[in-house]
């Protein structure tokens, strides 16, 4: 079955991948902190979503759908237009050139995401891997 | 533009230089400008330190105003270290204050007849004896200056006793600790008996559109401020790179002979900003503000290092002590010296220490890999010309020639390699090997665009890290970006879109110019740089790596891979328009670029 980017089932599946994939779970070991995924609307997209992701040692701990940020108070918030965002997921946009040349913004501890930028492109691997088609 | 005030040091005379506003539209300024205007003089026969010898500070048409990190001015002369092209930019507020002053350029030459300080207020120069800061180190110069002078607000550019004693990599020094630190240009100062020059200025920078400026630098400002490289370079400065830099491989270690150091992590801009960081520090409008201040022990607030400093004195020497590294940091500030320069030649001390080349009847005491207390008494005995540090002072390649061991030296040209391994992000191959001032990092911050900063609005195209010839022709087109960017001596932090520069320097300028045009300016710069060493003897020889460079690491992310060099030169002169033969570029590249009189100097 074809799991379409962004939606409910694309983030359940992509909490399966987490808790499943051993190299994830290897890479990520010591991460500990949760994030929400912000993809503003642009192209076919024309509403705002935002993802909730508790990322805790190798693990999703739990993902939840947001209708705002006021909710949560997450450790790292990304953000990016559908268009960039797609193009990540297909493997267009490498993540590292979306987020230097101003395609991903990232708010957080700098310190933190620095220290673990190999966690944070395992866990794009992961999205890309459970992204059959895009919206 | 606003005028260039030259200063004959010798006869104390002064003229006013106003720059043929063709010029201004050819070279926008800064360092390509330099190179225009410094043209005749810098030849082959001319002695860097002799009193014939120009040292030419510029700023660029956005410097000093509230646009986007652009407090920066440049130094360009010939260089003592190399022999060849010198250039060498620096942050602070000292050029935007020489702006202020209703002077764009200062133009020294001349030798004074004993130790003197410029003192510029507004447009009235004053030559003042500098007998009491003679000998005195960076920080108390530029106190003791700013206290003779008694009007708040003023800038100090000083060199050090590094400069003094013409130590050839010795740089200039203004604020906190900002430096135009490579090419020896302080030692240049020097030997011209110039040990400062304060700055004090009240005047408006004349802005061709300003209803047009003022929205574009404020909307810059804000992209500025919300885009995630500044956020990294804002919280943790431009050692927030470490971490991912040693991921890739692009750290170098143990004087670039070693992939992995256990040490790393405790040395990074991430630990220093959650151990010793107390403030930061920015430039003339900068909402980046990289510069760090930390306290140690002592309790005192301090310049804390920058991504160089922490390499060089930290992996680079198998050091994992960060307190040890601010205070390296701080003993070559305070004498004046380059920081990659003067810790890249005590790696090789090390190094050739360990080899047996040299032992401790050399260097009075042992080096050890780890243990920097050596590394503090070479940087005494390098700044005093003592010793071993007589030698040292003359930079790694003439220090290993001395003991018989050149080709051990990581330098290209006379330049120390800056700490971005090409075995990590294999476009600093060429960076390094075609560079005009040697092994420059910031001719073009390539490993940059090898991490993922390839911006298609300059038509550049990601390559994959260890990518060859490839992306030869991707490496030239980020030189002619730099070298525009040189020219408008912009911060190489100022992650902002072309589009948006070329639109500032429009409404400042009165220009109508597009990314293509900034382009072609920066292309013009790079190759009128070439023909300047060309003239001065370099060759197709001289595009070459050192031989650590060459040779794959046994450990570490990118143990076996070595730069295959020489196909990628053959694509590079190819996307350059150089001859392959003689490395120069050709005629028809020159004509290209309106440099038809530089055309005929090279091939007659």
């Amino acid at each position: 079955m074809a799991i379409i980017f962004p939606s409910p089932e694309w983030l359940q599946s992509l909490f399966d991948k987490l808790n499943s994939d051993e190299r994830y779970a290897q890479i990520a070991r010591n991460w500990e902190g949760d994030m929400c995924v912000v993809i503003e609307p642009s192209g076919p997209l024309t509403e705002q979503h935002i993802y909730y992701l508790d990322l805790w040692h190798g693990k999703c701990r739990k993902t939840e759908t947001l209708k705002d940020l006021f909710s949560v108070k997450s450790k790292f918030v990304l953000t990016a237009t559908y268009e960039n965002i797609s193009h990540i997921m297909k493997g267009e946009l490498d993540p590292m050139q979306a987020m230097m040349t101003r395609k991903l913004q990232v708010h957080g501890s700098m310190a933190y995401m620095m220290r673990n930028v190999p966690t944070v492109l395992d866990f794009v691997r992961c999205c890309r891997e459970v992204t059959t088609e895009i919206l | 533009m606003q005028p260039i005030l030259k200063v004959n040091l010798t006869t104390g005379e002064t003229s006013e230089y106003v720059i043929p506003v063709e010029l201004e539209r050819d070279y926008l300024g800064g360092a390509s400008l330099a190179a225009r205007l410094l043209y005749p003089v810098l030849t082959r026969d001319l002695d860097p330190v002799s009193p014939e010898s120009p040292i030419l500070f510029l700023n660029g048409p956005l410097s000093g105003t509230a646009g986007p990190a652009v407090g920066r001015f440049v130094v360009c002369g010939k260089s003592p270290a190399t022999g060849l092209w010198a250039e060498s930019n620096c942050g602070g507020f000292w050029g935007p204050e020489l702006r202020f002053c209703g002077y764009d350029g200062l133009w020294i030459n001349g030798k004074a007849d004993r130790p003197v300080y410029l003192w510029l207020n507004n447009r009235k120069l004053e030559v003042r004896d500098a007998a009491a800061v003679w000998g005195k180190d960076m920080y108390e110069s530029q106190s003791i200056i700013k206290s003779e002078i008694g009007l708040p607000g003023a800038h100090v550019l000083t060199i050090g006793p590094a400069g003094e004693n013409g130590v050839l990599f010795a740089g200039l020094y203004c604020d906190h600790g900002r430096a135009a630190g490579r090419t020896g240009l302080g030692a240049v100062a020097g030997s011209k008996n110039l040990k400062a020059i304060a700055v004090k200025g009240t005047q408006k920078i004349p802005i061709a559109r300003p209803e047009l400026f003022a929205p574009l630098r404020s909307a810059s400002n804000h992209f500025l401020k919300e885009d995630t490289v500044t956020q990294v370079a804002h919280e943790l400065g431009t050692a927030g790179v470490a971490d991912y830099a040693d991921y890739l491989g692009g750290t170098p270690k143990k004087y670039f002979h070693q992939g992995f150091f256990e040490g790393v992590d405790k040395v990074s801009g991430s630990t220093m900003a959650e151990t010793i960081l107390v403030g930061v520090s920015a430039c003339h409008a900068c909402v980046i503000a990289c510069g760090r201040v930390v306290r140690l022990e002592d309790g005192e607030k301090r310049k804390g290092p920058e991504y160089e400093t922490i390499v060089g004195f930290g992996p680079n020497l198998l050091n994992d002590d960060l307190a040890a590294i601010v205070r390296l940091g701080e003993v070559c500030d305070r004498y004046g010296m380059d920081v990659i320069s003067a810790s890249n030649t005590i790696g090789l001390a090390y190094h050739l220490y360990e080899n047996g080349v040299i032992t401790e009847k050399d260097t009075g005491f042992p080096l050890r890999w780890g243990d920097v207390t050596g590394a503090e008494r070479l940087l005494h005995l390098m700044a005093r010309r003592e010793g071993i540090g007589n030698f040292m002072a003359d930079g790694s390649r003439r220090f290993a020639a001395h003991f018989g061991a050149e080709e051990e030296a990581v330098q290209v040209n006379g330049l120390e390699v800056a700490y971005h391994d090409p075995r990590g992000v294999s476009g600093m191959a060429l960076v390094y090997a075609t560079s005009p001032r040697g092994a420059c990092h910031n001719k073009s911050d390539y490993f940059l665009v090898d991490w993922g900063q390839a911006e298609t609005s300059l038509g550049l195209k990601f390559f994959e890290r260890h990518a060859g010839a490839e992306k030869a022709a991707n490496v030239a087109r980020h030189q002619d970006w730099r070298s525009a960017c040189d020219s408008l001596v912009l911060c190489l932090f100022a992650n902002v879109p072309a589009e948006m520069v070329a639109g500032l320097v429009n409404a400042a300028c009165g220009y109508d110019c597009s990314v293509d045009d900034l382009l072609r300016c920066g292309e013009r710069g790079w190759n009128l740089k070439r023909a300047i060493n060309n003239r001065m003897g370099l060759t197709r020889g001289n595009d070459k790596l050192p031989k650590a460079l060459l040779e794959p690491l046994a450990d570490g992310p990118v143990a076996g891979f070595a730069p295959d060099l020489e196909s990628m030169l053959l694509a590079y002169y190819s996307a350059r328009g150089w001859d392959p033969v003689t490395g120069r570029p050709t005629r028809e590249k020159l004509c290209a670029l309106g440099l038809e009189d530089v055309a005929k100097d090279l091939w007659g």
